[in-house]
């Protein structure tokens, strides 16, 4: 504060990076897009055999493509297998007779259920302390295959959405292509990259799980080691978000200096940054990136400036101790190698992006910084998460040009496709099991008293209100962030099972409601644009959708921000 | 052959590569369900030799063979023996020695990360009280940077900034007869600017300091 000049000095670093993965994005989505539409790409030469063996592996067929029936099959079936084993694993983790953890056991069966489904659907909320409750084995044969293929499976989910604006056929292609495509073109080069320069930035990588030593005091500390670079890299890049190690990319093993965490927020944003673009390539429109995209910004940038603004101002509940100096850079919760834009932007993305993962600890977080979090999850497509950050912004745009359309009596379409009854139906109903899958848990779990809200003030109880509300609110957008309150307990039996739920009907519903919309568009022959047809490229329609989004939110989850946060606000928080 | 898209969307044209690549050819057949099935199962198998072993083998390999040193998790030798890690906080609360951070999991990243007080919860006034008692009487004619007395979100934060270094020295000196001055040159030559004056911010790391503080200490206070 005392000098302001040092002050805008720090929000340069994390500006020049912004600006370049933006600046990146347009080449990189059309790269998506191309890969979405089975076209060739960059590394055909590589990539088109590599793929070609593992249909023939798979047994699939790449050119049979699929209706949506037989997609939905292939996709909850894989995704059922792939969470079955990694169930079975976590259970059983200390019989595997390889890559053990001496003295971590078995999980229990709702623990198990928890994390299984938590990494399967994309979610990464763990109730789990890694560095004692999962083994080596687990972590590389469970949890970072989930972490792939849960990324890979939302890329196919949109590949599929946007097939349903191209085509007329009826069909909406091939699930195992379509992911199969997305893991070894998009996010296997990626990771590998990443994981290289994670190496270069002096992130640990070893199949050692720790290392013991005397500290300078005398007393044995161990240290918990891993193959960190590898999977801190798929972890951000497929918006996962679920740390090696429990602190997460607090974690300075995670996360070493300010220049990995500048590269993490890269590795972060480029997916949901990019998938605007990677949709107005593979609908050939290239202009049509443009509302989305700007759409995005405008929300991203009013919820990072209530982040800073909260985190800037001193908490008045600490301005009485004497000889206390608040920093307006650093508080609690921060870390010391990260100035606050650093850690307030890795934040904001992490959870818009639906990645999760936590620089700085949420709980701490003034209260306008949590609404603004909260936000984020609220609407999940501002980006939103690696593949389904799209489908939900879509999803939001159809019902957008379907009312507008109404108000300005003009043909609901888009793209050359009718928004007819069953498309809205869809599309409401994605909308709307998000504020059910929060709201009911919530309510269930204060009455049930699975959580008890303290009674030492207004201020505590409120908090603990917000983190309940923001468990629920994580596992059912598959966000994975976690707030925490020391009164809560969120390990139990009760909080397993449901959250669980939760995440599993949080992900794979509104999936298949994508899938349905696509359908119903995929049947249809496009119509030419007549006169009635709604303008989405221009300007006008980019604030449109800006204020029906933030509206639409706003109506649905008021109340639930007005006792949480707003109470900590009034408070005195 | 029209592939950029006009300003105003024309009638919609047949995407040529769509129908190339993946025109339906062949129907379900009789036994989709279980070719699925199949194909689940074989895409799991493939993921875990690929994905998750061949993948962080890959870059285990390059790792130890091109970064030893922080592959294996910094470890920072002293005399000839490993005393700690650079990235990781240790307890060094000796009266002699700068403290690290507050850490509720007793800097031991098994006991998993700190759970934080609310920032509206009055319990927080009366925790960071008790912090500012551990750590504030030391803290002669100065006040006490509220990072000294808050936990980091990791519970591992092995830096402090240079003020809740600072802070620190009149404690030192008391109670090892060391002169203030020489403290304070010993925090400004280990202080860490900002990578190319931009990049984050200047810190100090606490074990680097306290094992060029070793070297001064007077020899009661030594630990090797």
């Amino acid at each position: 504060m005392s000098n302001p000049l040092s002050l805008i000095g720090s929000y340069l670093d994390v500006s020049i990076v912004f600006a370049l993965v933006l600046a990146f994005a347009p080449t990189f989505g059309a790269f998506m897009g191309r890969v979405f539409m089975n076209r060739p790409t960059f590394g055909e030469g590589v990539f088109g055999p590599v793929e070609r063996g593992i249909y023939r592996l798979l047994g699939v067929n790449p050119r049979h493509s699929m209706r949506v029936r037989e997609y939905a099959v292939a996709f909850l079936l894989s995704n059922a297998v792939l969470i079955l084993w990694v169930f079975l694993l976590l259970m059983y983790q200390n019989q595997l007779p390889f890559l053990r953890t001496s003295g971590i056991p078995g999980m229990s069966w709702d623990l198990a259920f928890h994390s299984a489904s938590s990494f399967g659907t994309n979610t990464d909320f763990t109730h789990f302390v890694t560095e004692s409750q999962v083994t080596e084995g687990s972590l590389l044969l469970g949890l970072q295959v989930e972490m792939f293929l849960s990324a890979g499976a939302g890329l196919a989910i949109l590949a599929a959405f946007i097939r349903g604006f191209v085509r007329k056929d009826g069909t909406i292609g091939n699930y195992f292509v379509d992911i199969t495509r997305a893991v070894v073109r998009i996010l296997v080069p990626v990771s590998v990259l990443g994981a290289i320069v994670y190496v270069l930035l002096g992130l640990p990588q070893t199949f050692a799980t720790s290392v013991s030593f005397h500290t300078l005091l005398g007393p044995v500390q161990t240290i918990p080691l891993g193959p960190v670079a590898s999977w801190q890299s798929i972890m951000l890049l497929g918006s996962n978000g679920g740390g090696i190690f429990a602190a997460n990319s607090a974690h300075p093993f995670e996360n070493p200096s300010a220049l990995s965490d500048l590269f993490s927020i890269a590795l972060m944003m480029l997916i949901p940054f990019s998938s605007p673009f990677a949709f107005a390539s593979a609908v050939r429109r290239k202009g049509e990136a443009f509302p989305y995209i700007g759409t995005i910004l405008i929300v991203f940038f009013i919820a990072l400036a209530l982040v800073i603004v909260g985190q800037l101002a001193t908490n008045p509940q600490l301005s009485p101790i004497q000889a206390l100096s608040q920093n307006t850079f650093y508080s609690a919760g921060q870390e010391t190698r990260f100035t606050l834009p650093e850690g307030a932007l890795f934040q904001t993305v992490s959870v818009y992006a639906n990645v999760g993962a936590n620089n700085m600890a949420i709980g701490a977080l003034s209260p306008i910084g949590q609404m603004s979090m909260l936000f984020g999850m609220f609407t999940q497509s501002t980006p939103g998460g690696v593949g389904t950050g799209m489908g939900y912004l879509l999803t939001n745009t159809l019902i957008a040009i379907f009312v507008g359309g109404l108000m300005v009596g003009r043909t609901p379409e888009y793209l050359g496709k009718k928004i007819g009854r069953q498309q809205i139906g869809w599309s409401a109903s994605l909308l709307l099991i998000h504020p059910v899958l929060i709201f009911v848990p919530l309510v269930a779990t204060l009455l049930g008293g699975f959580a008890v809200l303290p009674t030492t003030g207004v201020g505590a109880s409120a908090h603990t209100f917000t983190s309940v509300l923001y468990e629920f609110t994580s596992e059912a957008a598959n966000n994975g962030s976690a707030m925490g309150s020391v009164y809560v307990n969120d390990t139990t039996l009760w909080f397993n099972v449901v959250g669980a739920v939760v995440m599993l009907v949080g992900r794979f519903f509104p999936m298949l409601a994508m899938l349905m919309i696509s359908h119903h568009f995929a049947v249809q022959s496009p119509l030419p644009p007549g006169p009635g047809t709604l303008k989405t490229q221009s300007f006008t329609f980019m604030i449109y959708l800006t204020l029906f989004l933030i509206i639409l939110t706003a109506l649905l989850f008021l109340p639930a921000i007005a006792l949480g946060p707003l109470t900590q606000i009034g408070a005195g928080g | 052959m029209t592939a950029r898209a006009p300003r105003v969307p024309g009638p919609f044209d047949t995407i040529p590569d769509e129908s190339a690549t993946e025109r339906p050819i062949v129907p379900p057949g009789r036994h989709a369900l279980l070719g699925h099935l199949r194909a689940s199962i074989v895409l799991v198998i493939l993921g875990m030799l690929i994905l998750g072993l061949g993948y962080p083998g890959v870059i285990t390999a390059f790792a130890q063979e091109v970064t030893p040193l922080t592959a294996n998790g910094s470890l920072v030798s002293y005399n000839g023996t490993v005393v700690g890690s650079n990235l990781i906080a240790q307890n060094l609360s000796a009266p002699w020695l700068f403290w690290e951070r507050p850490s509720p999991v007793d800097y031991n990243s098994f006991n998993g990360s700190p759970t934080l007080l609310g920032y509206s919860d009055p319990a927080l006034y009366n925790e960071t009280k008790a912090y500012m008692q551990e750590y504030g009487p030391y803290a002669v004619n100065a006040s006490v940077p509220e990072i000294l007395v808050t936990v980091s979100g990791s519970g591992l934060d092995p830096d402090l900034t240079p003020e809740a270094a600072l802070v620190q020295i009149p404690r030192i000196a008391n109670v090892t007869g060391l002169s203030m001055a020489a403290l304070q040159s010993l925090v400004n030559a280990n202080i860490v600017p900002p990578l190319l004056g931009f990049i984050g911010p200047s810190y100090v790391d606490v074990l680097h300091l306290d094992l060029a503080l070793e070297k001064i200490l007077p020899a009661q206070y030594r630990s090797s």
